[in-house]
């Protein structure tokens, strides 16, 4: 009797993560990824011209806002939205989405072109579609065609995205690479807590309360010198 | 390093007790047209409750509505909706006779408001309502709805003022959740949230949220000339605020200001400029 193996779907129950998943998203979103995601601020270039930004604390309370209230939470919203929509008109509408609550034009280029990079990345390796999809919303979709947790996912990703803001400001602040690494852990509770509360949520959840972030990204659009895209 | 002061976990959970009665329920229901002199004409109106429009005359082809809540302000249980239809060739603008208060609410009822407008090719909306004022122990649910035809303006403005600076009110402990979600042919082209629910002024102290401001406005402009504005709009901003374009044809401005006098000393001349002077004479300081 020849048994056939069976036919991949996005309803199969979850199957148990394993070390290989974990270091494939370990790969994905780790800095060297070739996303170009050095090149981009999100805004905080903007702040730290300004002064809003000039110690380790101001720098940590800042990303806790993004992360907690703002882009760092609505990607994460827009991450799981991704991975459950099946067909192409879903995805679409996710991504048209993610670019409607996008806070400025230099917050889309910064997501459309990490996302795209991405994409074509992990389809030239791993096979996933290949797709023009918003940051959030390709790792998602990547993430859901090779059937990776998505808590895990969410975790990875706002992992990754907090982790470039510390890097970028270690870049622009007189802060020293261990103050920069000190933020980041203390990040990484808040990073856990908004996965957990992300869970059940939908895309009417996307909101934002942080401000002067995306008011400071949009700035960035006049600011000179600058150093980011973003 | 504070913890988070609002909890963003809580806001979809906006019980509200079976018994309790709406204590105030208002809705409209407004269609106008173009003629075929370019003038905007009424095609349908119907007004219920604590909500009216009235028509104030403009001596100019377009038309303008005043919307008035007859109850003096928005608390627990109170259910307002209206619906808009912005016909071909009609130019409409729509403020409102007061700004709208959130006053306190009995626990466990939300009020909720809800607005759907929609604007065919070649109407125009401009969306101009006076500021929202938020009150202590408020509970307040909002959304607004836009459905543009691909070849329709729109100029929207909304403001919410988190509590009187002047009166030294001060949100302690509110439930505010407010959507707002511009489509064109049904697909999004701008979405705003806010989720605000416990201690919002010292959430609002946060460098990242408002850095102690208390009241805060967005713009949105769409249509065919909208990034021709950008630069004067960019040159009308205080250093609180800014504009980008979302898309060609998409401005968007958000604006933070202390109180609500300097929010709208600041948002009339960007108002003007962007309605083509056709500012309600209710914005005027």
């Amino acid at each position: 009797m020849v048994m056939v193996a069976p036919i991949p779907t996005n309803t199969s129950p979850p199957r148990m993560t394993t070390e290989h998943d974990i270091l494939i998203l370990a790969q994905w979103l780790s800095p060297a990824f070739p996303v170009g995601a050095f090149a981009y601020s999100h805004g905080l270039e903007t702040a730290i011209h300004s002064g809003a930004i000039a110690t380790a604390c101001d720098l940590q309370d800042w990303l806790t806002c993004v992360l907690s209230h703002g882009s760092g939470r609505n990607d994460c919203i827009l991450l799981r939205a991704a991975y459950r929509s099946g067909p192409q008109a879903a995805l679409d509408e996710v991504n048209q989405t993610a670019l409607a609550v996008s806070a400025s034009s230099e917050r889309i280029r910064e997501t459309q072109l990490q996302g795209s990079a991405f994409s074509q990345t992990t389809s030239a390796i791993w096979g996933s579609d290949k797709t023009e999809f918003c940051y959030p919303v390709a790792v998602g979709h990547a993430a859901a065609q090779l059937w990776l947790d998505v808590d895990l996912t969410a975790a990875f990703y706002l992992h990754g995205f907090v982790s470039n803001l510390v890097s970028a400001a270690v870049r622009a602040v007189p802060l020293g690479q261990t103050e920069g690494q000190r933020v980041l852990a203390a990040l990484i509770p808040m990073c856990d807590q908004i996965v957990q509360e992300t869970q059940c949520t939908t895309l009417d959840d996307l909101s934002s309360t942080a401000f002067l972030s995306d008011i400071a990204a949009m700035r960035h659009e006049t600011l000179q010198p600058r150093i980011f895209r973003s | 390093m504070p913890g988070p002061l609002i909890n963003q976990l809580l806001h979809t959970d906006l019980p509200r007790t079976g018994l309790s009665q709406p204590r105030a329920q208002g809705t409209g229901k407004l269609s106008v047209f173009g003629d075929e002199h370019g003038v905007t004409r009424l095609r349908d109106l119907r007004q219920s409750g604590s909500l009216r429009l009235v028509f104030p005359r403009t001596h100019r082809p377009d038309a303008e509505a005043i919307l008035v809540n007859t109850a003096g302000g928005i608390t627990g249980g109170d259910q307002f909706s209206l619906n808009i239809k912005v016909q071909t060739g009609a130019i409409l603008s729509i403020t409102t006779q007061a700004a709208e208060r959130a006053y306190r609410a009995q626990s466990g009822e939300i009020a909720c408001v809800t607005t759907d407008v929609s604007v065919q090719d070649g109407a125009s909306l401009n969306w101009l309502p006076q500021e929202l004022i938020l009150f202590d122990s408020c509970a307040l649910q909002r959304r607004l709805s836009v459905d543009l035809a691909p070849h329709a303006r729109l100029l929207m403005v909304e403001s919410v003022v988190f509590g009187r600076a002047a009166m030294r009110e001060v949100l302690h402990d509110v439930k505010f959740q407010d959507r707002i979600r511009i489509t064109r042919d049904g697909r999004p082209l701008y979405i705003d949230g806010i989720d605000l629910h416990g201690d919002a002024a010292a959430h609002l102290t946060r460098p990242a949220i408002a850095n102690g401001s208390v009241a805060m406005a967005s713009v949105v402009m769409v249509g065919p000339d909208a990034l021709s504005h950008l630069k004067t709009v960019r040159e009308l901003l205080p250093q609180t605020a800014g504009a980008t374009m979302l898309a060609d044809d998409v401005l968007v401005i958000r604006q933070l200001a202390s109180d609500s006098f300097e929010l709208r000393r600041n948002l009339i001349p960007i108002l003007e400029h962007l309605s083509n002077n056709t500012l309600p004479t209710s914005w005027r300081l």
